[in-house]
């Protein structure tokens, strides 16, 4: 059985959940097919996706084993460009953050290319692919509208106080609140680039239901230190780097 | 003696609003500054449903609110005052605040200062309520109290 990660908490429950492929993620909201393109940003909803390369069936393509074994993903077959989403992760509970995403995004999709930061968290895909993935991504447990923000440039905020109706600091101002509705709607799509009509991404989660789903460990939720199982794993990693040494001579 | 008020979230418009005038009400209050970040102008230009910026009106006067309220600073001559801005806070903020005793606003004239006024007699009260980049008419609202 694959263990993906220690610990007794919920958070650490949390991040075995988000890690394990079999686990089915809850599906919080729902978003249109449209809506996740403009989001991303990429081409027009009903626009052609553009091709960096022809369909991999008229190619003459090099005899390869490994080109044998592995089964192309749609968008590699098609010859799609790569494209990207990124996250941005409120430190203030946010159900997901870019060290887990990048675990899990492994584990779950194929032909994903993902790197991780401090506060934000960028996965590469082609572009059919990436907006599958990407409805995925905004409809589940990952995404909270308030304390997730999809962003691909201009990130600053994972760290700053919230806003008093719980949504985190977006210095573009992407996704708002609704005060007539309740709901935080996406009016600028991942780039700051104003949308004709805004996309409904459904009401902030409350308060305990965030600190149920979380997977970060802070002192006002689920402390890192209270969770034996997690700590003793980790002393255990550092201590055999540290023999292992990092150039022995 | 200044007091920080410190809340655990980024205020609304309508509570900056109900707490000033709270504040404001307390006979020992001298002067508040209310410091965060900047609302940008644009903000008016976007549908009412999102709008933020917008005019509030403490004890009678109405002030364009220029940025989101991220600290309170009062300033106060009693200690008995902090319980009662204390316990304004506990009504007006659920998600937590912190009170911190200590001087957050100046109260001599700096270099920038002289450069900015000359000698012109510019009243003790205004010395640090802005920054020095800032028109004073543009940042400072003066309530009278007592009618006087």
């Amino acid at each position: 059985m694959a263990q993906y990660y220690p610990g007794t908490s919920q958070v650490a429950q949390n991040r075995r959940n988000f890690s394990d492929p079999d686990y089915e993620l809850e599906k919080l909201r729902e978003i249109s097919d449209e809506g996740v393109v403009k989001i991303l940003g990429h081409r027009a909803p009903g626009e052609e996706y553009k091709s960096v390369h022809p369909p991999l069936d008229e190619m003459d393509e090099p005899e390869d084993y490994i080109r044998e074994i592995v089964t192309p993903i749609d968008g590699a077959k098609a010859g799609d460009r790569v494209r990207y989403i990124q996250f941005v992760d409120s430190m203030y509970f946010a159900p997901a953050q870019p060290f887990l995403r990048s675990r899990s995004y492994l584990n779950r999709f194929r032909g994903v290319d993902a790197g991780t930061l401090s506060g934000r968290q960028i996965v590469e895909a082609r572009e059919r692919d990436l907006e599958r993935i990407s409805k995925e991504l905004l409809e589940t447990e990952y995404f909270d509208p308030a304390r997730t923000g999809i962003r691909g440039k201009s990130v600053h905020g994972h760290s700053l106080r919230l806003d008093e109706n719980g949504v985190m600091f977006d210095m573009l101002r992407r996704q708002l609140y609704n005060k007539e509705t309740g709901k935080v709607e996406a009016v600028k799509d991942q780039i700051g680039k104003v949308l004709d009509e805004p996309v409904v991404l459904g009401e902030p989660l409350d308060e305990e239901t965030l600190k149920a789903k979380t997977t970060i460990y802070r002192v006002d939720g689920e402390a890192y230190k209270d969770d034996k199982d997690a700590v003793e794993i980790l002393h255990r990693i550092h201590v055999a780097r540290s023999e292992g040494g990092f150039c022995p001579e | 003696m200044d007091i920080q008020i410190f809340p655990h979230r980024i205020l609304s418009a309508d509570t900056t609003e109900l707490v000033l005038n709270k504040i404001e009400a307390l006979d020992d209050v001298h002067r508040t500054v209310i410091n965060g970040p900047r609302l940008p102008p644009e903000d008016l230009d976007l549908p009412p449903q999102y709008r933020e910026k917008r005019t509030i009106n403490v004890q009678g006067k109405e002030i364009d609110l220029k940025v989101q309220t991220g600290r309170i600073f009062v300033e106060i001559s009693q200690e008995s005052t902090i319980d009662e801005v204390k316990n304004i806070c506990q009504d007006a903020f659920p998600f937590g605040f912190e009170i911190n005793i200590g001087k957050f606003m100046r109260t001599q004239k700096t270099v920038t200062d002289h450069m900015k006024y000359g000698d012109e007699k510019i009243p003790d009260e205004y010395i640090g309520m802005t920054d020095q980049s800032a028109k004073l008419s543009d940042r400072l609202t003066i309530l009278k109290k007592d009618g006087n």
